[in-house]
């Protein structure tokens, strides 16, 4: 009966708010799992990928990942690090961490990305580009949200990205560099495992113009497909000489 | 997806079919409207249309208050319409293109999901329900089970499988007649054999559907019969099993020396809690211990733990005390030594981890022994105001040490605030030495001949039992408040060493003045106990007291408790007693410290500033033997001593670290024991009861940067150094006998300012690298000569001067890395190092030495799995003053091949050494003296060796690569 009760509340719940639920932020934690990704390194022999894979076991398990968080609403997004994340967690050391706001313009069309990578601030300006999705015929909850399962292929860097997006947020965003899906994605998985963005969770509020806006900032302007001829170079590159090119690449 | 696909065919010709007899629109408006099971609408449900191909949603829209959904202008084609709603089962259609401009679907009726599935999904985020049609499958994991369950535990938790009594299991309320595992069959046709068996942490997801049956599969004929099926797929990474790898060598006996052999295997068996392993070596060929990999493999998960550390302190930097140390260590030693003399090893060891995410445990014992032979020749030259002592030693020596460890390391998350560390490391060692040493010592007075002063042929025969333990135990506690926290810590340490010597020695004084000094005769039994038990607590509390900032307070105290026992006879002298160089002696050091700092932290930058006060209390007795009156030794030394970090992250990888620190020596306990100790009777050693703590004031600014886009890297570093009360070796020689004596000193005035320089760029990117790098540094190092006249046992000082050597050392090298084909690389180094001495005792005695090293490795790789790697070294080492040059050239190399299909094995034929050139040469130039030291080393043996290895054997065609 209880249980019941609850499921009720789940469903009228949802289904009141959903008219307005179109503005707001969400808040994910994103792991990697190094010692995955280090697996799929060709250049790693067996006995070198088990070892990663030994030694970092009890790091991954404590693996708490960074935070991120996403502005969005009905016409546009911002995906950045959340809040304080430079600030130093249980009193240890802060580091400083590069460059990174994603935003996407449904209206108009048009997205910007400021990514520090390879020693340089990029700023990647193009119109809106859509993945492929795969419509999946999985649903699970993730924050509280039932979700869809979407599907798509990055093949620059040989990845399958699984997306899991609400189906009662009727918002066009994602994290990272996704977006286009019928609801809000909250959860991402790309290569079975080797990340996971898991939305923590999604709070309602009208946004500011302001807090939408692009920062300015200082960068080299690449066009969408520069930027992917020059993951592809860097890739070739950094396995051509035994280095796992996610060292500075965002995976 | 391929009955999807045949249906879209099927459309597209049914449209082609519809062609012909109308002209269709290209363009047409699909409508229609969700609905409950009892017609009521469900308002803004998700609408999206798919490609029957391969699912790409092709476009989406929502549906209205009244659950109407229309889509205008679609392209002739057939979808899939698929509509979502929450807490309903996804609603699926294909589409096929209308005859008419509208089609109008009507009311699309949605069935909900029942209540106890729904259940499932809202509680198991991990657990995904897959839909297919109107039926539900799951792709089901992460249901909680207790630890050690098996999968068929797992499998009573899912809703929608039961598993009886017997262990036969029904999904859906139709038997399993199949259970695989990863796609397989699992031992046999048997469902249990695999759920019994199979623990449930293995598996990351169960699939439960419905299959051909083994017959339709047989035959490829459908019978249209479908039997349920479970699949477990096991995780990836932690697959339950084993890997090992085994390698054994042999080489005939050549060149003067026995048969070589190298022998080493190890085994790890792993499942996702448990790793349990074992390794095995034995060679008489210079390998030591384990690589660096080898000890990896054998601690598993536990090989590295940070955050280890109970002595707490500045959080900038490094650790403040450092407790001189004269034992072996107490953890497993990786790689073993340098390739000196000839040695015998053997080693070995099991090693058990239990991780769970609250639980880690971590056990190991590991032995090891050597056998190592050393003849060595060394010639060394000691400046004295206006003279100069030549000293040349011969000897043999023959040694033999075994060790047991045992080590152990738990943690345990108490709960999410406290954790608990307990960590314990013992040994238990064993060692004989046999000495045999011929000294000739001349004198050289300004400019005219050397003289010689004093021969000494002296045997040493050693055993000696040491016993060394130490466990810590670490509690951490996090507060509420975020980045609050506390942390506790005690240790207790225990060293003994029991030792017995049997020293005999014949010495000759030339320039004695009575015949009766001239010859000197020792034989001697000398027994020690020595005792030192340490114990020592910690504590460290941290508070954030505003954004940004962090107050750290910590609290150290140490008490380390020195005893010796030691006894001296005269086995010449009916075993009589000589007091002179016995002794009873015991020792407290106490050491208290209180330190607080200021860490400010964000985005990166990091700078910190503290303040540490702290109280030194020694309090030591003595005498020749327990039975007299002790002597009392009480020396109380208070210092405040700053500290002050910087750590600056800044943009594009370049990095910023300065830092001004007072690090903290305490006298090793053999440094403070006034023992002499007479093994080599002309070099006398004695120990100083009343040392202070030495301490070094350093200042060192830093710069990094990396350039991951053109692979450019640089880094440098400036640091000086100067000591406080440095504990220095001062020597006490007697001008009849030259016999020097030191003693070790407190003595203040000793720098070291030095830079290191490092640039890697490459020529052309990912095939030729090139690595320069400078190391320069500059010391001052002082050191108290004193020359000394005995007669009738009174001293006489004659001379007493404190000696300023001036060092300048030079070390610049370069370093290219070749990699232009996969079956060509080949690394090459060059570096040549330069030191300069000035002695401001004996202006006539500086010096230079010269230490080059050059090195070539070359790999190739040759059809049909054969591989060659060949390495040169030419080493050089040049000391004009001491006429001396001696040049080394190392030519090494392999050819092997990997056998099989699976490539588990390789065979492998080694010659080391075809030159036969090796000897184990080393320079130094220091203090007062410049030393040059030979030792008959392994030259060439060849080897032939068999490598099997479980996950494969892969060429090593690069350097060891960074991963």
């Amino acid at each position: 009966m209880y249980k019941c009760c609850i499921l009720l509340l789940l469903l009228t719940a949802s289904l009141a708010a959903s008219a307005q639920k179109t503005e707001g932020v969400v808040e994910y934690r994103r792991i990697t799992h190094w010692s995955k990704i280090y697996r799929r390194m060709t250049f790693l022999s067996q006995e070198q990928k088990d070892r990663i894979t030994l030694r970092e076991k009890n790091w991954e398990e404590d693996n708490k990942g960074e935070k991120m968080k996403l502005l969005f609403s009905p016409t546009q997004s911002l995906y950045t690090y959340s809040g304080d994340a430079s600030e130093s967690q249980d009193a240890g050391y802060s580091w400083r961490q590069s460059d990174l706001i994603m935003t996407r313009n449904f209206t108009g069309e048009h997205q910007t990305d400021i990514m520090e990578m390879l020693g340089k601030v990029y700023i990647v300006d193009d119109s809106l580009r859509t993945p492929v999705w795969k419509i999946g015929n999985q649903i699970k909850e993730v924050a509280g949200y039932i979700c869809m399962k979407a599907e798509t292929q990055d093949v620059i860097k040989g990845q399958t990205i699984t997306a899991w997006f609400a189906q009662d947020i009727p918002v066009p965003a994602g994290p990272e560099r996704l977006n286009g899906l019928p609801g809000l994605i909250l959860e991402v998985d790309i290569n079975d495992g080797d990340l996971e963005i898991v939305a923590q969770s999604v709070t309602f509020r009208s946004l500011t113009a302001d807090e939408l806006k692009v920062p300015k900032t200082k960068g080299k302007k690449i066009s969408d497909a520069e930027y992917n001829d020059m993951l592809k170079k860097k890739i070739a590159e950094s396995i051509a000489a035994h280095e796992n090119p996610y060292w500075n690449i965002r995976y | 997806m391929k009955n999807l696909f045949l249906l879209a065919i099927l459309c597209l010709l049914a449209t082609g079919v519809y062609a012909q007899s109308a002209t269709p629109p290209t363009r047409f408006t699909l409508q229609g409207r969700a609905v409950d099971t009892l017609g009521t609408a469900l308002p803004s449900s998700t609408v999206m249309l798919l490609s029957p191909k391969d699912s790409v949603m092709v476009n989406f829209g929502r549906a209205d208050e009244k659950g109407a959904f229309t889509f205008r202008n679609l392209k002739t084609g057939s979808y899939i319409l698929t509509i979502s709603f929450v807490g309903y089962i996804p609603y699926s259609q294909l589409i096929k293109a209308p005859a008419e401009a509208t089609l109008d679907l009507g009311n699309l009726r949605m069935k909900p999901i029942t209540k106890e599935l729904f259940e499932v999904v809202v509680r198991t985020a991990k657990a995904p329900l897959t839909i297919k049609g109107d039926t539900i499958e799951y792709n089901a994991a992460s249901f909680k089970v207790p630890p050690g369950s098996t999968v068929e535990d797992l499998l009573r938790k899912l809703p929608g499988v039961q598993v009886d009594q017997d262990g036969n299991i029904r999904a859906q309320g139709q038997a399993v007649n199949r259970v695989t595992v990863d796609g397989k069959q699992f031992f046999g046709s048997d469902p249990k054999l695999a759920t019994k068996n199979l623990q449930a942490d293995a598996i990351t997801k169960v699939q439960v559907f419905n299959d051909k049956t083994e017959q339709s599969k047989l035959t490829g004929i459908n019978d249209g019969k479908q039997e349920k099926t479970v699949n477990l797929q096991l995780k990836e990474e932690f697959k339950k099993g084993g890997f090992g790898k085994a390698t054994v060598g042999a080489g005939p006996a050549s060149n003067g020396i026995s048969p070589r052999y190298d022998g080493r295997g190890n085994y790890n068996k792993f499942d996702s809690k448990q790793q349990l392993s074992a390794v095995l070596l034995g060679n008489n060929a210079n390998q030591g211990g384990l690589s660096f990999n080898d000890y990896q493999d054998f601690r598993g998960s536990n090989a590295f733990n940070w955050n280890d550390n109970a002595d707490f302190g500045f959080s900038s930097g490094n650790r403040f005390i450092s407790f001189g140390d004269d034992n072996e260590s107490l953890t497993i030693p990786i790689s073993g030594g340098d390739n000196r003399g000839f040695s015998r090893n053997m080693a070995g060891g099991v090693n058990y981890n239990y991780d769970t995410k609250k639980t880690k445990l971590s056990t190991s014992y590991y032995f090891n022994q050597t056998r190592l032979q050393l003849d060595a020749l060394r010639d060394q030259q000691r400046a004295l105001t206006g003279s100069l002592l030549h000293t040349t030693d011969t000897s043999n020596q023959n040694n033999f040490g075994a060790n047991h460890r045992v080590s152990l390391r738990f943690e345990k998350q108490l709960d999410s605030m406290q954790t608990l560390i307990v960590i314990s490391n013992s040994r238990i060692g064993i060692g004989n030495n046999n000495l045999l040493s011929r000294q000739f010592i001349n004198r050289q007075i300004g400019d005219n001949p050397e003289q010689p002063y004093t021969t000494s042929r002296t045997q040493n025969t050693s055993n000696s039992n040491q016993f060394a333990t130490a466990n810590t135990a670490l509690y951490r506690l996090k507060f509420q408040k975020k980045g609050r926290s506390l942390a506790l810590s005690a240790t207790y340490q225990l060293n003994r060493n029991d030792g017995d010597l049997l020293l005999q020695a014949q010495n000759q004084f030339f320039q004695a003045t009575t015949v009766n000094q001239m010859q000197q005769a020792i034989n001697q039994a000398q027994a020690s106990n020595l005792r030192s038990d340490q114990y020592k607590a910690n504590a460290l509390f941290v508070e954030p007291f505003a954004k940004k900032f962090y107050w750290e307070t910590f609290y150290n105290f140490s008490l380390r408790y020195d005893e010796v026992d030691r006894d001296v006879l005269n086995v010449a002298d009916s075993r009589r007693r000589v007091d002179s160089l016995s002794l009873y002696y015991k020792n407290n050091y106490v050491y208290n410290r209180l330190g607080s700092s200021v860490r400010y932290s964000y985005k990166g930058l990091n700078v910190s500033g503290g303040l540490a006060g702290q109280v030194f209390t020694l309090d030591g007795k003595f005498s020749a033997d327990q039975s007299l009156p002790l002597q009392s030794i009480r020396r109380t030394y208070t210092t405040v001593v700053p500290n002050v970090g910087l750590n600056y992250d800044l943009k594009n990888n370049k990095y910023l670290y300065g830092s001004y620190e007072v690090g903290v020596q305490i006298p090793s306990s053999r440094d403070l024991q006034p023992v002499t100790i007479n093994t080599n009777p002309l070099n006398v050693t004695k120990g100083n009861p009343t040392l202070l703590p030495s301490l070094n004031h350093e200042v060192s600014v830093g710069f990094s940067y990396f350039n991951p886009g053109s692979f450019i890297n640089f880094w440098s570093n400036v640091y000086t150094t100067s000591y406080v009360n440095q504990i220095v070796y001062s020597q006490t020689i007697d001008r009849q006998t030259l016999v020097t004596t030191t003693m070790p000193e407190n003595i203040t005035g000793g720098r070291n300012t030095g830079t290191y320089l490092n640039f890697g760029f490459p020529l052309k990117k990912t095939k030729a690298t090139l690595g320069l790098n400078a190391q320069l540094s500059a010391g001052r190092n002082l050191t108290r000569i004193r020359e000394v006249n005995r007669v009738d046992g009174q001293e006489q000082e004659l001379e007493n001067r404190l000696n300023e050597t001036k060092n300048q050392n030079y070390n610049v090298g370069a370093r290219l890395e070749l990699t232009p084909k996969d079956w060509l690389t080949f690394y090459a180094n060059a570096n040549i190092g330069v030191t300069n001495a000035r002695y401001s005792i004996n202006t006539s005695q500086n010096q230079t030495i010269y230490n080059n090293n050059f090195r070539g490795d070359l790999n190739l790789k040759f059809p049909g799995d054969i591989y060659l790697n060949t390495t040169f070294n030419y080493r050089s080492y040049v000391n004009d003053k001491l006429g001396f040059r001696q040049q080394i050239p190392i030519l090494n190399t392999s050819l092997y091949h990997i056998l099989g299909k699976a490539k588990r094995a390789e065979i492998r034929l080694s010659a080391y050494d075809l030159l036969n050139r090796n000897v184990f040469v080393n320079q130094y130039a220091g203090q007062n003296y410049t030393q040059t030291e030979q030792i008959q080393t392994l030259a060439r043996y060849f080897l032939l060796s068999f490598t099997y290895n479980m996950r494969g054997v892969t060429a090593k065609m690069r350097r060891q690569d960074f991963y």
